[in-house]
Order: C-alpha cells, then sequence, then structure tokens
C-alpha cells in the first residue's frame, strides 16, 4: 500500500544528509549533521581533568548539555540529555581516561521531525573530530508507524505529529573487518544485529516495532556509508 | 553493510579507517609481537581502530593510526611547550594541553638544587621534554635532555605563543623542512619553538614579521606543498 508522503518521498528514503565537522573554532571537536531541514550542530570539550559529584572516578565522564532552539530547558531537554548521555557512554572507551570529564553541548539550530536521532549522529561526528576513543560509531533513525503495519523512515514534524507512534533507534556502524565475515560475536550474538538505544512514543504492537527494527537496520547501513565517506574527506 | 572478509592485514595501512573496523587478527598472524600505537586498541585477538585517520605501518611489527587533533596525548620524549597553571612546593603544575594536567619537578633543571629554584609565574611559556606518561597519571616533565644539560629547554620569553592542532606540528617538525617554513626562512630571519602537542611560539625583530609568520603557519594546514609556497609568496609580497 502505498503512502503518501507531504514531501513526496517513499516510504524508505531517507531526507538529504549533510554532514560537516570542525565548524567551531574553540570547541576541541564540533560537527553540524542536517537531516533534510532539522539541523544540529554538536561540540565536544575535553577530556579535562576533574570528574562530577557521584560519577566513578575509575572511568572517564560524559557530560551532555541540550540547548533547544527557544532557549526554554525544560523535562524534554533533560530526557534528551540522558538518553544521550547514556548511548554515549556506551559507544566510548571510558577505561582511557580516568577521572575526566568531556562535555558534549548540542544546539538545535532547526527541528523539523526526528531531532533526536540528527543530534546523535552529530554528537558522533563531533566526538570523532575531537579525538576521544570510540569502540565503535553510532547511527541513528527515527521509524514511524503509519497505521495497518506499514512503517515510513524519518519523518518530518508534520508526520510524526499525524502518526500513531514513531520509535528512535541506534545502531553501530557497520565496520570494515579482515576477519571473516558473522565473526565478530559479543556474548554470542552476531554483531551485524546489535542495537544500542531505542526509544518508542506511542502506542506499537510488538510485530510492528519489530518491523521497525528490520527497516531501521537496513536505512542505519545507508547512514553508515555516509558517515564513513564524511569522516574520509 | 557487510564486513568484506580481507585476508591481510596490508590492505588496510595507508587508508582511512573509522572506529570500530577491525584492522588486524592476531590469530592468524605469524609474528605474534606487535607494537601499537596510538589510535589502536586490542579486543583478545582483534586490534580494532579507535579514533578515525590513517593506518600506518613501520617495519618490523608498528602499527598505529594518525590523525590530527586539537587536544594531546602524551606520550614519552616528547618535546611540548606548556603553560605554568600553578606553582607547588615540589612542583610546577603545567597545562600541556593533555586530559591531567603535568607535573614539573622543581630540581628537573640542569644543576637545579634547593638553593636555587627557578621562579616561574602563572602564565610562563616552558619548553619542555615529557619523561613519563601513563594512562591515569599526571604526566611528568623535564627542563634538562636525558643526560642532564639543559639543551634549549626552559622558559621562553617575548615573541608569541598560538595554538594550532596537533597535525601541524608535526608537519612542522618533519624532515626535510616543511615547505611553509622553508619559503618562509629564504626570506625572514625569525625563531619558532613547535610543540608536539599543537602550540607554536614564534619571535622574530618587528611584530609584523611575526603575525605574518604566525598567519602563514596557521593557514597552511590544509594545503599541499605548492599551494603552501604560494600562499607565502603572496603573503611576502603584500609586507614587503
Amino acid at each position: 500500500m502505498e503512502i503518501d508522503r507531504h514531501d513526496s518521498r517513499t516510504r524508505n528514503q531517507l531526507r538529504p544528509l549533510a554532514c560537516s565537522r570542525n565548524i567551531l573554532n574553540r570547541a576541541h571537536g564540533s560537527a553540524r549533521w542536517s537531516q533534510g531541514d532539522t539541523i544540529v550542530m554538536a561540540a565536544v570539550y575535553g577530556p579535562k581533568a576533574g570528574i562530577r559529584k557521584n560519577e566513578n572516578p575509575e572511568k572517564a565522564c560524559i557530560e551532555v548539555i541540550w540547548k533547544p532552539r527557544t532557549d526554554q530547558v525544560g523535562k524534554a531537554e533533560k530526557e534528551y540529555e540522558m538518553i544521550l548521555k547514556r548511548t554515549l557512554q556506551s559507544i566510548c572507551v571510558l577505561t582511557i581516561n580516568p577521572n575526566t570529564t568531556t562535555t558534549v553541548i548540542l544546539q538545535v539550530v532547526n527541528d523539523d521531525g526526528s531531532v533526536l536521532p540528527c543530534a546523535i549522529n552529530a554528537s558522533c561526528a563531533a566526538l570523532v573530530d575531537a579525538g576521544i576513543p570510540l569502540k565503535h560509531l553510532a547511527v541513528a533513525i527515527c521509524c514511524a508507524l503509519a497505521g495497518s503495519g506499514s512503517v515510513i523512515l524519518d519523518p518530518t514534524k508534520l508526520e510524526e505529529q499525524k502518526m500513531e507512534a514513531f520509535t528512535y533507534l541506534v545502531f553501530p556502524n557497520s565496520v570494515l573487518s579482515v576477519l571473516p565475515e558473522g565473526s565478530l560475536h559479543v556474548d554470542g550474538e552476531p554483531m551485524e544485529h546489535a542495537i544500542i538505544t531505542s526509544v518508542t512514543h506511542g502506542v506499537i504492537s510488538v510485530d510492528d516495532y519489530l518491523y521497525c527494527l528490520e527497516r531501521g537496520h537496513a536505512a542505519s547501513a545507508k547512514i553508515s556509508d555516509f558517515l564513513r565517506r564524511s569522516l574520509q574527506s | 553493510m557487510d564486513g568484506k572478509p580481507l585476508t591481510s592485514p596490508a590492505s588496510f595501512i595507508d587508508q582511512m579507517v573509522v572506529p570500530g573496523d577491525v584492522v588486524l587478527d592476531l590469530s592468524s598472524m605469524a609474528n605474534q609481537t606487535i607494537k601499537l600505537g596510538g589510535g589502536l586498541r586490542q579486543d583478545s585477538d582483534a586490534i580494532s581502530v579507535m579514533k578515525a585517520g590513517k593506518l600506518k605501518f613501520s617495519r618490523p611489527n608498528k602499527y598505529w593510526v594518525e590523525s590530527s587533533q586539537k587536544r594531546y596525548v602524551p606520550c614519552v620524549e616528547d618535546t611540548v611547550l606548556g603553560v605554568v597553571v600553578d606553582s607547588k612546593a615540589d612542583n610546577f603544575l603545567v597545562d600541556i594541553k593533555g586530559p591531567a594536567l603535568a607535573f614539573l619537578p622543581v630540581l628537573a633543571f640542569e644543576g637545579g638544587t634547593r638553593r636555587n629554584i627557578p621562579k616561574f609565574e602563572v602564565g610562563s611559556l616552558l619548553y619542555v621534554r615529557v619523561v613519563k606518561a601513563s594512562a591515569g597519571m599526571n604526566p611528568e616533565l623535564s627542563c634538562t635532555d636525558a643526560s642532564g644539560k639543559a639543551a634549549e629547554f626552559g622558559i621562553l620569553k617575548d615573541g608569541y605563543m598560538f595554538e594550532t592542532s596537533t597535525g601541524v606540528s608535526r608537519m612542522l617538525l618533519s624532515s626535510p623542512t616543511c615547505p611553509v617554513l622553508e619559503a618562509l626562512g629564504k626570506k625572514l630571519s625569525f625563531e619558532i619553538a613547535v610543540g608536539l602537542n599543537g602550540r607554536v611560539w614564534v619571535n622574530a625583530g618587528s611584530t609584523s614579521m611575526i603575525i605574518l609568520v604566525a598567519n602563514a603557519i596557521m593557514s597552511s594546514e590544509s594545503l599541499s606543498g605548492t599551494k603552501q609556497k604560494i600562499m607565502v609568496e603572496n603573503l611576502l609580497r603584500r609586507f614587503q
């Protein structure tokens, strides 16, 4: 069943991606990521000596500050900060610089749907720009459930508001490896099936969710390729 | 999307790699003693990349990822430019743009005794050598070379210090001399100290020459050899 998207994309088509790094002079790493009209800038400072209270001094600490476009920080922003902090903690190698703090500051330049995945992609590119040691990269995608089990990727703000449910998914990037295919295993599961973060809004059935995971995973490969090309230039 | 099965590590050498790429498989390599430099980590039998950059190899068994950053990772025997932040009874605390402040022992000078401790003000610029650098500990510095002589280490007075990336520092210290320094050196006389942590200090006869040298170095980061020479010639032509 063909869904009519108001910007005439197909169901699986992503908006044009653009990424530029090293855009801020004083930040140790910075990146600007845009998906269509949604633009987020990320700046990374660190690692700097010292650690926040209640944090483990044997590991590096990651601090996230989210600045929305209209400068009113509320609960939604705190939730984004917490999700981002957990996601970035799982991709950074935290044991290399113990007792240090790395600060990631996100500025939403424009929000036209799927702003959290855009922010995760931007902060990952900024961490690479700053030279923070990472286990692998994170690629994020938003999948929206458009009634009767069909899934659209990368919805705009209008589409997000109309859909009954949408989910933000973060996957590790696809890696090039000298090992024979299928041998990268973590705890017995192949790396290809890994997922880092999943945030769901709305009501979604288990089958629909698994279908979203599948579509999202396929799309993450395209974003992963784009990220690799942009990091190599 | 699929990890391409490659049989030899030579395929990744001198290629750009991103974090997560597995570049070496220890179980399939004959000579199993390998030295890993910056940007690589060991995950049981697989060596994977931590920082994006170009994978380099040097015979017989050294692998590392070369990349250019604004922050510095302290390594032993590097010469860096540090800024004094504080002085304690036994050490000076020096900022070298790394994850932690570095300690410069009060006695680490040529002929240094408890009676002639140098007095450095906060903010002084020092040219020092890294003596100890391990994970989790503050690096230790020294103002002498390995044999105990002063050898140009110490405070840098006058002049102008600016910050660039570590890649530019390595380019300035490479041999043969990099094109931008060669072109500047043919027409101007100036003194320069390059720290591997991305700090560069320039001193020359007049302020305009200092600014010219600093600007030329800062804009040479992304230029190739011939473009650097052209850029320097343009700058010199406008000022002389």
